[in-house]
């Protein structure tokens, strides 16, 4: 097949075109150009260095290219992994909070119940581990001082 | 008092946590509609006045009642007296109504954000249809972020009966934000302490980053001049007032309880003052900063939009007329078309229906607000700029901190009255107690990722604490003033703090801004019944876009139950104490 007319030329660069079969003497019907032509429209464009938008062939829709489908979504792995982080960052807080519980009620229950609960409160509260202070008798520093500051204020 | 209170490590913690809670989504969705509605750069003045004269002294009011009280919201209100428990209860009924719906916006938040990781963002292009030829038709017909949004996100249903399946992608999304929540919550003021300096400040970066890269963006001035240019006749529009008035009052998140739970925790000796002035401004101004962003992105969307619509009339029209590339510009596009006009009517007339009309004004004047703007109009702005990946990860995470600094304090409001009541705390850790709370407003939400959730959000969006709201903070600035006694407040925080209560308070809480409040409920009573039926937006998937429709029986029966719950709460408390009273009175003979 290499015979190819064209006709109607216009000012736009656009033209109808039939492609003739020399063998047989006659134009190749349309059903089957537009097929060929569907299945080598890459090849046909590259020839004329265009593409699908600046190349159009009337009557036949381009495909256009899906976007691409990972396997995994991608918002699932980053859903997992910051997931996981959270759980595990729970889960540290939840079983350091029991620690410091249990700590607390093993501590010495002879000393005065209330100033035991406000000294570790505000210990724990402020961040700053003073559990050797629960096993000394006397309570120096943070206690006294919170101590005071709960008596007098301003 | 038997055992210390926890207290803020140190006040700027505290300033940090009152300024991430009130600095929430609605100074960044709701103020620019409002500024563009009612009149631009002249819809300052109403709201400048409405803060110095209704935001200012209401939130002083509660940061004073907390400290002064050291309780929670239902401890407060007993103490200031024994029948005005009902307001604490009622604080914390609607701060439960909030937290159940308010997280699903994070929810919504992480899933864009996720998707922020792909290239090229999900929403900017439309997916194919079938065969291939083309896209999706419902994308086409509406636009790819709309689609996104109301299809990938939500997988809207038609109408809030059509309830469809519980969506697992957002019910996951909420289940992680409520993990979220849960552990800056977990040890109370420790860690939501710490928290809430990342929560306050790193929306700012965020800010200050989009503000300087909105302003380069081209056409971001078209945005921002019609948003400042003044409608001076504006200011005589009393809904202009109205609607300033009222996003001063729950944009500082008054009547929650949160506000007192948070001063709870202070020091007594603490300026609140101060630290309320300092809040009310940086709120304030955090709004109006954030309008100038989101005006200098919509200019650049609209004049997008205008653009690309000027090019595919440019290239209809050189199509159809088989004219030369490059003949029409945006320039001369309007001589060309009369000429067209003249030269071949009859073609021209084929061709007129196909052309849009394009006008930047009318791009410029799409108002939106809310969860629209965020996630529709935003995003569009967002995928036309260079590295698209980075902005949009960079919105969604300030979206994210905004509404979890918002969260914390919902939360707070619930928990602490719930760990100061003895018989609870008694009984269950704290953070048992957090993770029940957490846990039941993470199934109720779960309505929520229902196709027709978006719907259900709608509702507890406008009704579950607008009315009750003003009706508690009425009844607060009535019980401080005249239950308990201004003079006998006065006195309390002279004590307390040492700074003595100037005239300005005074005047504002016994006077002014109750009769503010009276005004705003009477009018949004009024509102509501002359408007008859309410109605909400549905999205029609056919048309591709927004129709009006009724709201059935039953969806009217939640509203009024909404709003029911939480403001009989007040008078059903006081009517119980009072009657126990009247028991204990009978039962026990009067001493001679």
């Amino acid at each position: 097949i290499s015979h190819v007319l064209l006709c109607n030329v216009t000012q736009r660069v656009s033209f109808w075109f039939v492609v003739t079969d020399p063998s047989k003497n006659h134009t190749l019907p349309a059903v089957e150009i537009q097929s060929a032509i569907r299945m080598n429209r890459n090849r046909i464009n590259n020839a004329f260095f265009l593409n699908d938008q600046t190349l159009e062939f009337l009557k036949i829709p381009s495909t256009l290219a899906p976007p691409t489908d990972p396997s995994v979504p991608i918002w699932i792995i980053i859903f997992s992994v910051i997931f996981c982080i959270v759980i595990v960052a729970v889960m540290l807080l939840i079983l350091s909070g029991i620690r410091q519980r249990r700590r607390k009620s093993k501590g010495p229950s002879e000393v005065d119940d209330t100033e035991d609960k406000c000294e570790n409160m505000i210990t724990i509260e402020n961040g700053i581990a003073c559990d050797p202070l629960d096993t000394k008798g006397g309570h120096i520093n943070d206690a006294f001082m919170t101590e005071d500051e709960r008596l007098t204020p301003l | 008092m038997e055992k210390a209170r926890p207290l803020w490590a140190n006040p700027l913690q505290f300033v940090f946590a009152c300024i991430s809670y009130a600095v929430g989504l609605g100074n960044v969705w709701r103020f620019p509609y409002l500024c563009q509605m009612y009149g631009g750069g002249s819809f300052l003045v109403p709201y400048v006045i409405m803060l110095i004269v209704e935001g200012m002294p209401l939130l002083y009011l509660e940061l004073a009642v907390g400290q002064r009280m050291r309780q929670g919201s239902i401890g407060a209100w007993r103490t200031i007296s024994p029948y005005l428990g009902g307001v604490g209860l009622a604080s914390v009924v609607v701060s439960f109504f909030l937290s159940t719906y308010y997280n699903i916006i994070n929810a919504w938040a992480f899933w864009y954000l996720f998707h922020s990781f792909q290239e090229p963002l999900p929403w900017a292009v439309c997916p194919l249809n079938d065969n291939r030829t083309g896209y999706d038709e419902e994308c086409e017909k509406a636009s790819s972020t709309q689609y996104f949004w109301y299809r990938k996100t939500l997988n809207i249903s038609p109408s809030i009966q059509d309830s469809g399946r519980v969506q697992w992608e957002p019910a996951l999304c909420l289940i992680l934000a409520w993990l979220v929540v849960y552990l800056c919550i977990l040890r109370g003021t420790e860690t939501t302490g710490k928290v809430v300096y990342f929560t306050a400040l790193l929306p700012y970066c965020v800010l200050i980053v989009y503000l300087v890269r909105g302003l380069t963006l081209h056409g971001a001035i078209n945005g921002l001049v019609y948003m400042f240019t003044p409608k001076l006749e504006q200011l005589a529009n009393p809904k202009a007032w109205i609607n300033a008035a009222t996003q001063i009052f729950f944009s500082l998140g008054l009547g929650f309880g949160s506000l007192i739970a948070f001063a709870s925790y202070n020091e007594p000796s603490n300026n609140c003052q101060k630290h309320a002035v300092i809040v009310s401004l940086i709120n304030s101004s955090t709004s109006i900063f954030a309008s100038i962003v989101t005006f200098s992105i919509y200019g650049f969307k609209a004049t997008f939009n205008y653009e690309s619509c000027l090019d595919k009339v440019i290239l209809l029209l050189t199509n159809s007329f088989d004219l030369e590339d490059g003949f029409l510009t945006a320039s001369n596009l309007e001589q060309v078309k009369g000429y067209l006009a003249s030269a071949f009517p009859d073609k021209y007339s084929e061709v007129l229906p196909q052309m849009k009309n394009c006008s930047l004004q009318s791009e410029l004047a799409t108002a939106v607000q809310g969860t629209g703007l965020s996630f529709i109009v935003y995003t569009e702005a967002i995928k036309n700029m260079e590295v698209s990946q980075l902005w949009s990860v960079l919105y969604f995470f300030m979206l994210l901190m905004l509404g979890i600094g918002s969260m914390l304090g919902n939360t707070a409001a619930i928990l602490t009255p719930l760990t100061d009541s003895k018989v609870i705390s008694s009984h269950l850790p704290k953070e048992a107690i957090s993770g029940l709370v957490c846990l039941v407003n993470c199934v109720i939400g779960l309505v929520f990722t229902m196709e027709s959730g978006n719907y259900w959000f709608d509702i507890f969006n406008d009704y579950a604490a607008t009315l009750s709201l003003l009706l508690i903070v009425l009844v607060e600035t009535v019980a401080v003033c005249y239950v308990y006694g201004l003079r006998r407040f006065e006195g309390d925080l002279k004590a307390m703090t040492g700074c003595t209560l100037s005239w300005y308070w005074k005047a504002m809480w016994a006077g002014v801004s109750p009769l503010l409040i009276v005004s705003l409920f009477l009018f949004y009573l009024s509102d509501y019944i002359l408007t008859g039926t309410l109605q909400y937006q549905a999205w029609d998937a056919a048309q591709g876009q927004l129709v009006t429709k009724d709201y059935p029986p039953y969806a009217l029966a939640v509203i009024g139950l909404l709003v029911a719950a939480s403001i009989m709460c007040i008078p059903l408390v006081a009517l119980g104490t009072f009657v126990r009273r009247c028991l204990k009175r009978g039962d026990t003979p009067p001493v001679a």
